[in-house]
C-alpha cells in the first residue's frame, strides 16, 4: 500500500473524456469574428540571393487585407539561444533553405490567403547550396552565414580526466563510426495558431506550443511590444516532442498579420510545412573510441561528433553539447574527450527532439559496448553491471546523479525478458539486445542567462472553500501534467484530486518555462507542491486560532481535517459554516472537512491564495559549457528488445520489448507506463523507419505521413514496463523524470538484438529492410 | 490543404456515366474512391476541370458468376474485395492484395477501378489479378471493349484507357481444379505501404502430386508497370514443383524484372527480392493449387 | 457552383450548400462546427479525420462533400450517449488511452466501428482495425487494452 492518497496511484487523467469525446479544444477549432486566414510564402530553393521581391499583385487580390514582407516585419534577430540569434523572421538578403520564410498574407479566407502567395513575384540569383557536412565544411565550400567560416554554428572541446592516460592503462580499445538519419516528430497536430490584438494594443496568441513562456518573449522581441503587453495561450496541443519548444514564424506571422489589420488572424501549417519548419532531431555522425580492462572495467572514451543542423542554430548549441555529455553517465568512466561540430547546411534547421541531442550517443556507445563485451568474452549484462553507477555517484563531467536505479534496471530487464535463457541461445534470424540509458530531469538552467525562476505556481481557493484552483503556465501537451499537476496539489494540501481545478498553459497566470527536457514533473511539481503547502499553512492557522489549539496539531487528508492529538469540539466551526450556509445543499457531517476550514479561512482573511516557486540551486562544474546537461536529478532506463530478423529479406520485427525506468516516485503509474511506451515507440521508429530524404537539390521527397514512415498498431509490440522506483532528493514527493530517459536505450538495444540474431553490426540507421539485407550479404562475402 | 475548383457529375447509371464521360471528354476525369485522385488535386499534380463520381453506380458494385466466369464490379473497394467469401474462398491471392492496400480506412474508400487506372507501378490489386489472368471492361458510349490486364498498363499513371471510357468490371476465369495463386508484400511497416516489391504466383499442376502445367508470374513495383514474368514462368512448365525448382523460377524472375534505384530502394535489392518474394508467393500458390480440389 | 446537399450526422438532419470542392473534413469541422474530427495530414495518411460513413470508418479529408450527400455520418460528438460517455471512451479514460488527444477521435470511431462489426476480437484484429490512425503518444498500447476491456465490459 502507498502512503499516500493521492499520488502514486492509477488516477485517470482529467483531460481523457474531453478528448476521448472531441470536445478538447485545439487551436484549429477555435475561431473568432471577423477572423482572417494567413498564409506564408516559402523558399522553393535551397540558397539563393533575393534580387527582388513584388507583393503588388497579391496586395490588389480582392479579399487581401495585408502582405508583409522583411520590410514591414524589420530584421529583428532572434532564435533559440541568445548567443546565435540568426534568424530574421522574414529572409532579406538570401534564402537558405527550402522552405526559408518570405512573405505573409492575410486575407478573408485561405483560398484567397493562397491565391495571393501563388502571385507575390520573387527573383533569386541561385547560390551553391551545401546538404552534407562534409560538403558544408569542406575548404572554399559556401557559406550561410558569414560570420561562421567552415560552416560551423557551434564547437566543442572538452576533456575531462586524463583519456590518454585512460588509454595506456586500458587492454582493449575499439572504435566505430555511428550515423543515424534526420528525423521529423511527426506528432499528430500540424502547429497552428490564432493571434489578436485587443483594442488597447494588447497581444493574445492562442498556439500550439510546448513553451507559452519562451513564445512570448520572442514575440514581444520580434514585435517590438513589451512582454507584458503579449499574453500567449496554449490550448490543448496534438504533441509536440520538442520541435515546438520554440517560437514560429507561423506565431510570429500571425502577431504581425493581426496588428497590420487589426483583426484576429488564424494560421496553420500544412503537414508538409511541419517537415519544412523541421527544428527535429539532427543527423549525428559520431565516431567513438572506448578503452577498456580485460575484465570491462571502462577506462576512457573520445567522442567526435559532427551534426548536420540545417540552415539556422535553433537549438543547435544545446544540442552539441548534450550529444556529449549524456555519455558522462550511467556508467562509472573516469576519462572522457568530447569534440564536437554542429554545422549549417541548406537544410531545413534541426532543433531539439525526444532524448535531445543524446539519443545518437547512446546508441552509437551502447552498441559498442556490446561489441567490447562480444570480444571480452563477457555477457553484454555482466560488462554493464560491472561499470554501472549508483546513487550519490558523480561523473566525470560533473553530472551529480542525486539518485540512481540504475542496477536496478538493468536486473529487471534482465530477469524480466528472460535474458539468459535468450541471450546467444535462440535460432538464426531471432535475438536479444539490451541497453542502458538517462536523462535530466529538467534542464539546470533556462534558455537565455537569467536568475529567473524556472516555474511559479499560484493555488487559489473557491470562496467555498471546496475546489482548489491550480494556475500554471506550464505546458500540458500530451504527456500529462495537468494531471500531476493537480495529482502533487491534492496529496500536498489533503484534498481530493476531484477537488482540483486546474487552468494551465497561459502566460498570464504564473510564469513556466514549458513543456521540455522532462522538466514539468520535478520543476513544476515543486513550484506547485510549494503553493499547495502555502495554502494550507495559511487554512491551518485559520483553523487553529478558531479552535484554540495549535497549527501543528491540525493536518488534512482526502479532504478531513485530521486532529493529531485527539478529538477537538469543532462544533462552533460546524454551526457558524452551517448558518452561513442555509440552503446549501451540503449540510456537513461527520469529521470536519477541509471545506468548511477553508471557508472558514476566506470569511477570515478573504480569497485564500498561495504561491509556489522552483528553480534549482547552483549545478555543475566550472567548465565552459557546464551548464548543459545538469540537472536537480537524472531518470534511467534499461531495456531489452527481442527481434526476429526475415535473413532473407532483412525485414526487423520487434517481438517484445522490455522496459525498467527508475523515474524516482511514480506520481501517476500509467502516465508513467504511457511515456515509457510511448518513447520505445518512436525510438523503435527511428530504429528502423524513420529517415527525412532529400533530393539534390534539397527539396524533402518525403514530407508527408505515408512515406516518413511512423510505427503503426501492427508495428510496435507490447511492452512489458516495470517502474522502479528511486526516492529522489530533489524531486517533489521524490518524483524525477520519464518522458525522455526512456526514449535512449531503445535504438542500441534493437541494434544489439539484431546482432545476436544475425551476427551482424549495423553502424547505421535506420535498419530498413534493405539495410539489413546489404548487411547480411556483405557478412556472408 | 485546398482542393482546385472543379465541376462535378454525379450519374446514376453506367449509360449515364458513359455519357456524360463522352460529353465532357479531355479534361475530365473519373472520380471513384478517391484515394489516388483527392490526394493528387491537393497536392495539385492534377487538377482536371471536372469530376464525374462513379459512387452512386450500382452496376459497378455486383459480382457475377455465371458461365465459367468470374465477374467482378469495378466499384468495389477493397474492402469489399478483401472480405467477400466468393473471393475469399476461390481468389485468395486477391482477397490478400485488397487487404494488404493501404489501411482499412483507406480500404474503405479505394476501388478496383481507381487502383487499376491510376496504374501506381507497386499497386496491389494488378499482380494478383493479372496472376489469375484477369480481363477488365472498358464502357464508353460507343460500346465495350475488353482487355487482358497485361496489356493495360503503359507506364507509371498511364494506361490505355481512353478519356471517356470507364473501367466497369474485372473479368476472371472461374478456376480449375489444382490451379491457384499467391500474393507477398514486401514493404518496410507492416501497413500503410508503398510496396518495395510485390509479387504474385499463379500455377495450375495436373493432379495434386503433378507437374505444373501453366503459371504466371507478376512482378510489382520493379519497372513502369507491373511485369509479367517470362523466362520465370517458363522455367516451371512441365517440372514437378520442388525447393530446387522455385529458386530456379526466383532467380529467372529476378532477371526479367526492371527494377530502378528510386529514394524508396535500389535496383539491386529490389531485384534480389523480386527471386525471394517469387520462390514465396510460388510456394503458396503451389499450396493452393494442391488443396484446390473444386 | 454550390450544390445543395443533405447529410444526416449523428443522427441530425442537416441541408447544406456546399462547393464541389470541400471536404467532408472541413464542412463538418468548420461548417458544422464539429471539431472534434480532426486534420493530421489531409491526404489519408493519418486517420486523426476519421468518421463512420454508411457505418463504415474513412478518412474524412479524401471525401468530397457533395459525395457524402444522402449519406449517414458518425463523428466523435456522436458517440458520447445522453448518459455520458460511451463504454468504449470510459475504457479509454480508465486505461489511460489518451495522451495528446489528437489522434482519440478517431481510435474511439475505428474501435467503435470494430466492436460493432466483432464484438470479441482478439489482439491482431483491433491492432488491424486501428491500423489506419496513427497514434505518436502512446505505442498503441494502452488504446488496445482499452478496446480489449470494452470489449470484455460489453459482452459480458
Ligand atoms: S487528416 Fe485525413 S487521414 Fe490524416
Ligand atoms: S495520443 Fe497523441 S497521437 Fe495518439
Amino acid at each position: 500500500m502507498s502512503e499516500y492518497n493521492v499520488i502514486n496511484s492509477r488516477a485517470p487523467r482529467l483531460d481523457a473524456p474531453g478528448k476521448a469525446t472531441g470536445r478538447a479544444k485545439y487551436v484549429d477549432d477555435m475561431s473568432l469574428p471577423g477572423m482572417l486566414y494567413g498564409a506564408i510564402l516559402q523558399s522553393p530553393l535551397a540558397h539563393a540571393r533575393i534580387l527582388n521581391i513584388d507583393t503588388s499583385r497579391a496586395r490588389s487580390l480582392p479579399g487581401v487585407k495585408a502582405v508583409v514582407t522583411a520590410k514591414e516585419a524589420g530584421l529583428v534577430k532572434y532564435g533559440v539561444s541568445p548567443a546565435r540569434y540568426d534568424e530574421t523572421l522574414y529572409c532579406h538578403e538570401k534564402v537558405r533553405y527550402v522552405g526559408d520564410e518570405l512573405a505573409a498574407v492575410a486575407a478573408v479566407d485561405l483560398e484567397t490567403a493562397m491565391d495571393a502567395l501563388s502571385l507575390i513575384q520573387v527573383d533569386y540569383e541561385e547560390l551553391p547550396a551545401v546538404f552534407t557536412v562534409e560538403q558544408a565544411m569542406a575548404e572554399g565550400a559556401p557559406l550561410l552565414h558569414d560570420d561562421y567560416p567552415r560552416n560551423i554554428s557551434a564547437e566543442v572541446h572538452q576533456e575531462f580526466g586524463d583519456v590518454e592516460a585512460g588509454f595506456k592503462q586500458s587492454d582493449l580499445i575499439k572504435t566505430t563510426t555511428f550515423v543515424n538519419k534526420r528525423q521529423d516528430a511527426a506528432f499528430l497536430e500540424p502547429h497552428g495558431c490564432l493571434a489578436e490584438f485587443d483594442l488597447f494594443g494588447q497581444l493574445t496568441l492562442h498556439t500550439s506550443t510546448q513553451v507559452p513562456h519562451y513564445v512570448m518573449r520572442t514575440v514581444a522581441m520580434v514585435l517590438g511590444i513589451p512582454v507584458g503587453q503579449v499574453r500567449v495561450v496554449k490550448p490543448y496541443v496534438g504533441g509536440g516532442f520538442g520541435p515546438k519548444c520554440e517560437a514560429t514564424p507561423l506565431e510570429m506571422s500571425a502577431c504581425l498579420l493581426a496588428k497590420v489589420t487589426g483583426k484576429p488572424v488564424k494560421m496553420n501549417y500544412s503537414r508538409e510545412q511541419v517537415f519544412l519548419h523541421s527544428r527535429a532531431r539532427h543527423q549525428f555522425i559520431h565516431t567513438i573510441t572506448t578503452g577498456v580492462k580485460k575484465d570491462g572495467t571502462l577506462m576512457a572514451l573520445t567522442n567526435e561528433c559532427h551534426l548536420e543542423g540545417g540552415a539556422y542554430t535553433s537549438f543547435g548549441i544545446a544540442t552539441v553539447y548534450y550529444s556529449g555529455s549524456l555519455l558522462g553517465g550511467p556508467y562509472k568512466l573516469p576519462n572522457m574527450k568530447y569534440d564536437g561540430y554542429r554545422v549549417f547546411t541548406n537544410r531545413p534547421a534541426c532543433g531539439a527532439q525526444r532524448g535531445h541531442g543524446g539519443v545518437a550517443a547512446r546508441a552509437a556507445w551502447e552498441q559498442q559496448l556490446d561489441m567490447i563485451a562480444v570480444d571480452l568474452g563477457l555477457d553484454p549484462v555482466e560488462l554493464r553491471l560491472r561499470n554501472i553507477m549508483s546513487t550519490g555517484d558523480v561523473t566525470c563531467n560533473v553530472l551529480d546523479m542525486s539518485s540512481l536505479g540504475m542496477k536496478e534496471c538493468v536486473e529487471a530487464v534482465r530477469d524480466g525478458s528472460d535474458w539468459n535463457a535468450k541471450r546467444g541461445k535462440m535460432t538464426k534470424g531471432k535475438g536479444v539486445g539490451i541497453a542502458c540509458g538517462f536523462f535530466v530531469s529538467g534542464a539546470g538552467y533556462p534558455i537565455y542567462r537569467s536568475e529567473t525562476f524556472h516555474s511559479t505556481v499560484v493555488i487559489k481557493l473557491s470562496e467555498d472553500g471546496g475546489t482548489a484552483q491550480l494556475l500554471t503556465g506550464s505546458a500540458e501537451i500530451g504527456q500529462g501534467s495537468d494531471t500531476t499537476m493537480a495529482m502533487i496539489a491534492a496529496e500536498a494540501l489533503g484534498i481530493k484530486l476531484s477537488d482540483v481545478r486546474v487552468t494551465s498553459g497561459d502566460t498570464d497566470l504564473a510564469v513556466d518555462l514549458g513543456a521540455y527536457s522532462s522538466r514539468q514533473t520535478l520543476m513544476t511539481g515543486h513550484a506547485t507542491k510549494e503553493a499547495a503547502e502555502d495554502v494550507k499553512r495559511q487554512v491551518i492557522e485559520v483553523l487553529a486560532q478558531e479552535l484554540s489549539i495549535p497549527p501543528v496539531d491540525i493536518d488534512f487528508k482526502n479532504g478531513l481535517v485530521v486532529f493529531k492529538n485527539g478529538n477537538v469540539d469543532f462544533s462552533k466551526v460546524r454551526t457558524s459554516y452551517i448558518q452561513e450556509h442555509r440552503g446549501w445543499t451540503d449540510p456537513p457531517s461527520g469529521d470536519l472537512t477541509f471545506k468548511e476550514a477553508a471557508r472558514m479561512a476566506f470569511l477570515a482573511k478573504g480569497t485564500i491564495v498561495g504561491t509556489g516557486k522552483y528553480k534549482p540551486g547552483r549545478l555543475g562544474g566550472k567548465y565552459k559549457g557546464a551548464a548543459v546537461g545538469t540537472s536537480p536529478a537524472y531518470g534511467c532506463s534499461a531495456q531489452v528488445v527481442e527481434v526476429t530478423v526475415d535473413m532473407e529479406t532483412g525485414k526487423v520485427i520487434i517481438d517484445r520489448m522490455t522496459d525498467a525506468h527508475d523515474c524516482g516516485l511514480a506520481v501517476n503509474i500509467t502516465s508513467v507506463e504511457g511515456q515509457m511506451e510511448g518513447s520505445l515507440s518512436m525510438g523503435m521508429g527511428e530504429a528502423l523507419f524513420e529517415e527525412v530524404k532529400f533530393d539534390g537539390k534539397g527539396k524533402i521527397l518525403n514530407a508527408n505521413l505515408g512515406e516518413y514512415k511512423i510505427p503503426t498498431a501492427l508495428d510496435m509490440p507490447n511492452v512489458k514496463t516495470i517502474i522502479v522506483e528511486s526516492n529522489e532528493p530533489n524531486g517533489p514527493f521524490g518524483a524525477k523524470e520519464v518522458g525522455e530517459g526512456a526514449i535512449m536505450p531503445t535504438i542500441p538495444a534493437i541494434l544489439n538484438a539484431v546482432y545476436d540474431a544475425t551476427g551482424v553490426w549495423i553502424h547505421e540507421l535506420p535498419l530498413t529492410p534493405e539495410r539489413v539485407y546489404r548487411a547480411i550479404q556483405q557478412a556472408k562475402k | 490543404m485546398l482542393l482546385p475548383k472543379f465541376d462535378y457529375h454525379e450519374p446514376a447509371t453506367l449509360g449515364e456515366a458513359c455519357q456524360v464521360m463522352g460529353d465532357l471528354g479531355q479534361k475530365t476525369k473519373a472520380l471513384a474512391g478517391g484515394t489516388d485522385l483527392i490526394v493528387n488535386m491537393k497536392k495539385k499534380i492534377l487538377s482536371p476541370a471536372c469530376l464525374v463520381y462513379l459512387g452512386r453506380i450500382k452496376e459497378m458494385k455486383k459480382i457475377d458468376s455465371s458461365n465459367g466466369l468470374f465477374k467482378i464490379g469495378a466499384g468495389l473497394t477493397a474492402a469489399e474485395v478483401a472480405e467477400m467469401e466468393e473471393i475469399k474462398n476461390n481468389y485468395s491471392a486477391l482477397s490478400r492484395g485488397a487487404s494488404c492496400l493501404g489501411s482499412p480506412l483507406i480500404r474503405n474508400l479505394a476501388t478496383i477501378a481507381g487502383n487499376l487506372v491510376s496504374a501506381r507501378p507497386a499497386a496491389d490489386f494488378p499482380p494478383p489479378l493479372m496472376a489469375y489472368g484477369a480481363r477488365v471492361v472498358l464502357k464508353s458510349s460507343s460500346g465495350e471493349r475488353v482487355v487482358s490486364l497485361d496489356d493495360f498498363f503503359k507506364g507509371p499513371g498511364q494506361t490505355l484507357i481512353a478519356p471517356e471510357e470507364i473501367l466497369t468490371e474485372i473479368v476472371l476465369d472461374k478456376l480449375r481444379p489444382f490451379s491457384g495463386a499467391g500474393y507477398i508484400k514486401l514493404g518496410t511497416r507492416q501497413t500503410l505501404e508503398i510496396s518495395l516489391v510485390n509479387v504474385a504466383a499463379f500455377v495450375s499442376l495436373d493432379g495434386p502430386d503433378g507437374v505444373i502445367k501453366t503459371a504466371r508470374i507478376v512482378l510489382g513495383a520493379v519497372g513502369p508497370v507491373p511485369l509479367r514474368a517470362p523466362s520465370g514462368e517458363k522455367a516451371l512448365i512441365g517440372e514437378k514443383p520442388s525447393e530446387a525448382l522455385l529458386a530456379k523460377a526466383g532467380e529467372a524472375a529476378a532477371f526479367d524484372s526492371k527494377p530502378i534505384d528510386d529514394y524508396r530502394g535500389s535496383a539491386e535489392y529490389r531485384r534480389a527480392m523480386v527471386d525471394v518474394l517469387t520462390r514465396r508467393a510460388l510456394n503458396e500458390a503451389i499450396n493452393a493449387a494442391r488443396s484446390n480440389l473444386n | 457552383m454550390k450544390r445543395l446537399i443533405k447529410l444526416r450526422v449523428n443522427d441530425k438532419d442537416y441541408e447544406l450548400a456546399v462547393e464541389p470542392n470541400q471536404t467532408l473534413v472541413d464542412v463538418l469541422r468548420y461548417t458544422l462546427g464539429l471539431t472534434g474530427t480532426k486534420k493530421g495530414c489531409e491526404v489519408g495518411d493519418c486517420g486523426s479525420c476519421t468518421v463512420i460513413m454508411d457505418g463504415k470508418p474513412v478518412n474524412s479529408c479524401l471525401v468530397l462533400a457533395v459525395q457524402a450527400n444522402g449519406r449517414v455520418i458518425r463523428t466523435i460528438e456522436g458517440v458520447e450517449a445522453d448518459t455520458g460517455l460511451h463504454p468504449l471512451q470510459v475504457s479509454f479514460v480508465d486505461k489511460g488511452a489518451v495522451q495528446c488527444g489528437f489522434c482519440t477521435p478517431g481510435m474511439v470511431l475505428s474501435a467503435q466501428s470494430l466492436l460493432e462489426r466483432n464484438p470479441k476480437p482478439n489482439e491482431a484484429e483491433i491492432r488491424t482495425a486501428i491500423s489506419g490512425n496513427l497514434c505518436r503518444c502512446t505505442g498503441y498500447q494502452k488504446i488496445v487494452e482499452a478496446i480489449h476491456d470494452c470489449s470484455e465490459k460489453m459482452t459480458r
